[in-house]
């Protein structure tokens, strides 16, 4: 079975952005959604969006990265196409559908909707890619260290499994049981695999459960370890995200972002603040992608000047 | 400085009337490398399991265990965890944690230690153990070899006075298992740790051992110098299972009957053999060995590859295996051994070339009927094809699957486990059933199905010396009964005492189909260590046996200057 093994890196490794502490990482990402998830305003909408789109296509491959974008632009378009079905509300109606009016205000708002769905989705996507789960378990660990131990464990079995199976689907196989053409007979195969594969994950259990013994497990109050370090930049990260959000927020709060749809689209006022907020809000969404470009001309730099 | 020392310990498992250790007393010094060996339940892991307190078995227990004076029960938990390191047999299933940088501070961890002194002491594992390049990889994403590895590191950042090893190297190939050991004698030499390691592969192991313990039901039979086994063991009938698991150069050195000293690795035995024994009569007398006319099965110029983006596996590989032979495919580790039997079993399809079993184009056989009456493979890992609890449930199941009549049921179950020597255990849960047993039992559930062909992946893995001599007995057993045998194996010893032909694997392609006699002695490095032995010295001399034979023929040199 070794033959079929591969290795891939980690997903986070070679991603410029990845290097920041977790705990940076977190506040960051938590700072730009709350902004974007919240503020309901076309102008930060755009730019989280915009921002999101480009840092997750800098860090996935081309075909990867269309490929989202393929599905994620159809279902953001019928969205709001189909918001103005629901509500019709708005004082300029563009035609009648079985009598109720389908307005310009409901279909902006639709449009408002789908331009935050796909800046969410995109973000959340960078979040998966740069917060891995085990940066995620150090973040939680010291809180919660019997939980993230669990999470940790569970982290190992599940390959396990999935690579127990498919050994055992294999065997199976191998004696013809599972070449049965019809779906019940598979079904039943499946269900056969998969109880006895739960016998092998008890006994799998005991073992390992006998080696965390063996290495002291149980024995009183546990330390702490891992591989992040927290230093000036990390620091640097989260007072820039703290500040930037800050501003956006005060803005939100006095009203400086507010928009209305209906019955007739009304943007408050521009002001010195929404500028402002505006211009903090796009510093804190490209910050990543700039950073990810940055990082990769200066290794190109690096490359051609040895 | 005594570390160990063991004092009449008796030990009997709940609900067994004999116990399991008798009367065991010995002590082990300081900075000493012990191994252990005996025969599959001779009690030679409970004992080893008996000092480690975290792991010791339920049961009653008499006697007494000293750590560096002190009684094991008697220190606190902390120590007991970090003085005593354990490492378990199966690679997989130590690992708790999913990164290696984690599994490598797990154990520091627990000990609670602070988050500097972990740091170094991970820093300098990887270092020591050449962790640094997958240090940030997932477990998962690991070759058995270096899970092994890491579970040792991981041992071993507690900074342990003695270490304890229940056959650490059973489930790894040759190349991991000798980089393994390497590493335990490393252990040893550099850092005078003490190491008890229980193992049945000694070739390796034998000549770097302090003292060797010989267990046999619950008693320890001989424990001296490696150098004092052979003679210690003159008494044992040869075929005892115990001495097919000793070095070669020991093997036949006992065998001749021998009173001097005893040479432990392949250059002593040379050396034995050049002063010893005369090469008058250098070769033996082979019959040239006749495959039947007929063809199993054959492979012509397949290719695979496992996705498009991937390199072949398999390169124009072409093989013919005739009727009633035993075929070994040997070759290293990660070659594609497994994927060329996946290829021949039908699992997967080559992307070129053909599969004919027994005349018919594999691809032909529609639904089941390759797997009916013709052709099963059994995999490396015999627990994958239990599903039931018991074993009789198992082999029932697949009697109703392969639609024989009710009627028959029985009478073709007793068949099979007659013939497999386990009819006594048709009630036990097969997982219950010892390594050697699994496989037995595995081969059973294959020959209900009456297969003409039976493929084997590695079918000599983690099994002990007698386990195998029992395994080679069956596929006697099943040729006499007409079955195709095709073995892949990196088990070079196994090949040459028991295949008619073998060939080497190598860059996706097969190698050299000849033999055992021609097959090995055509190769220098990759070949047994009995011809290594004997190499130069006799011509054609394989395993053991033969060069024993040789020895024999010759007869003594000092008998012949005499006269």
């Amino acid at each position: 079975m070794e033959d079929q093994e591969l290795t891939l890196p980690a997903p986070s490794a070679g991603f410029a952005f990845a290097s920041f502490h977790p705990a940076a990482l977190l506040c960051y990402f938590l700072g730009v959604l709350l902004i974007a998830m919240f503020s309901l305003n076309p102008g930060i909408a755009l730019i989280s969006a915009l921002g999101g789109l480009l840092f997750s296509a800098s860090l996935q491959r081309p075909g990867v990265f269309w490929g989202s974008i393929g599905y994620l632009l159809p279902l953001s378009l019928l969205i709001a196409a189909v918001n103005p079905l629901f509500n019709y509300n708005g004082a300029t109606p563009l035609f009648h559908l079985n009598g109720k009016p389908y307005t310009l205000e409901s279909l902006l708002y639709g449009v408002l909707i789908a331009v935050t769905l796909i800046a969410v989705f995109c973000w959340f996507r960078c979040y998966s890619l740069i917060l891995t789960e085990d940066k995620f378990l150090f973040l939680f660990g010291r809180i919660l260290p019997q939980i993230s131990l669990i999470l940790t464990a569970a982290l190992r079995f599940i390959p396990l499994f999935q690579k127990q199976y498919q050994k055992v689907r294999a065997a199976q196989k191998g004696m013809g049981i599972y070449s049965a053409k019809r779906f019940s007979d598979r079904f039943r195969a499946e269900i056969r695999v998969f109880s006895s594969i739960l016998v092998w994950s008890l006994e799998h259990a005991i073992q390992t459960a006998d080696s965390m013994k063996a290495r002291g497990y149980g024995s009183g109050k546990r330390g702490h370890f891992g591989i992040f370090h927290f230093t000036l930049r990390d620091g640097l990260l989260i007072g820039m995200t703290v500040l930037l959000v800050a501003i956006s927020l005060v803005a939100m709060g006095v009203g400086a972002l507010d928009i209305s749809f209906f019955p007739a689209i009304q943007p408050a006022p521009p002001s010195f603040l929404s500028v402002i907020s505006y211009f903090c809000y796009s510093f804190l969404c490209f910050t990543p992608f700039v950073y990810e470009i940055k990082e990769k001309l200066k290794w190109k730099f690096f490359i051609s000047s040895i | 400085m005594e570390i160990l020392h063991i004092e009449h310990l008796n030990f009997t498992y709940p609900g067994v009337e004999t116990p399991t250790l008798r009367d065991l007393s010995f002590s082990v010094e300081e900075g000493e490398f012990i191994v252990i060996c005996g025969a599959s339940g001779c009690g030679k892991t409970t004992l080893l399991r008996l000092l480690k307190r975290e792991l010791a078995p339920h049961g009653t227990l008499s006697g007494e265990i000293l750590f560096a004076g002190t009684p094991l029960q008697q220190l606190d938990d902390r120590t007991a965890a970090r003085e005593v390191g354990f490492v378990l047999q199966n690679p997989e299933h130590q690992i708790a944690t999913d990164k290696v940088w984690h599994e490598l501070s797990f154990g520091l961890e627990n000990l609670g230690l602070p988050t500097e002194v972990i740091r170094r002491r991970v820093a300098e594992m990887a270092s020591f153990f050449g962790i640094q390049e997958w240090f940030r990889k997932d477990t998962a994403s690991l070759s058995g070899g270096q899970k092994q590895m890491l579970n040792l590191a991981s041992v071993m950042a507690a900074q342990p006075s003695v270490l304890l090893l229940d056959e650490p190297t059973s489930q790894l190939d040759p190349i991991a298992a000798a980089d393994f050991i390497a590493t335990l004698r490393k252990l040893n030499r550099e850092l005078g740790l003490t190491i008890l390691l229980v193992e049945h592969r000694l070739e390796e192991v034998f000549p770097i051992a302090d003292r060797v313990m010989v267990m046999d039901q619950g008693q320890i039979t001989l424990f001296s110098p490696p150098d004092k086994i052979g003679r210690g063991l003159a008494h044992l009938p040869a075929e005892h299972p115990l001495l097919a698991g000793l070095p070669s150069a020991v093997r036949i050195f006992q065998a001749l009957g021998r009173e001097d000293d005893c040479p432990l690795t392949v250059r002593d035995g040379r050396q034995f053999l050049k002063q010893n024994y005369s090469n008058r009569i250098d070769s033996l007398e082979i019959p040239p060995y006749r495959h039947s006319e007929k063809v199993a099965l054959e492979v012509r110029e397949a290719w695979f590859r496992y996705r498009k983006e991937l390199p072949d596996v398999v390169r124009g590989a072409s093989l013919k295996v005739y009727e009633g032979e035993i075929f070994c495919i040997l070759g290293g580790n990660g070659t594609g051994k497994t994927t060329l039997l996946n290829l021949i079993a039908g699992l997967s399809k080559p992307y070129r070339g053909n599969i004919f079993i027994r005349g018919k184009k594999s691809t032909d056989y529609g639904g089941n009927s390759l797997y009916r009456k013709n052709l099963a493979l059994l995999p490396q890992d015999p627990q994958t094809l239990f599903i039931q609890e018991t074993l009789r449930e198992d082999l029932e199941e697949l009697c109703r699957l392969a639609k024989f009549p009710r009627s028959e049921w029985e009478a073709r179950i007793l068949r099979v486990t007659q013939l497999l020597g386990i009819s006594h255990k048709l009630s036990s849960h097969p997982y219950d059933l010892s390594g050697g047993e699994q496989q037995k039992a595995a081969i059973a559930k294959m020959l209900l199905l009456e297969p003409k062909i039976l493929l084997m992946d590695e079918p000599t893995k983690g099994i002990d010396a007698g386990a195998k001599t029992a395994l080679a007995q069956i596929l006697q057993a099943l040729k006499k009964e007409g079955i195709t045998l095709l073995i892949v194996t990196h088990d070079v010893e196994f090949a040459a005492e028991y295949a008619d032909r073998c060939a080497l694997f190598f860059d996706g392609e097969l190698l050299s189909s000849d033999p055992p006699s021609l097959f090995f002695t055509g190769n220098n490095f990759y070949t047994t260590a009995a011809n290594r032995i004997s190499r130069g010295i006799y011509q054609n001399a394989v395993t053991c046996g033969d060069v024993v034979r040789l020895c024999r023929e010759n007869g003594v040199k000092e008998a012949q200057n005499e006269g």
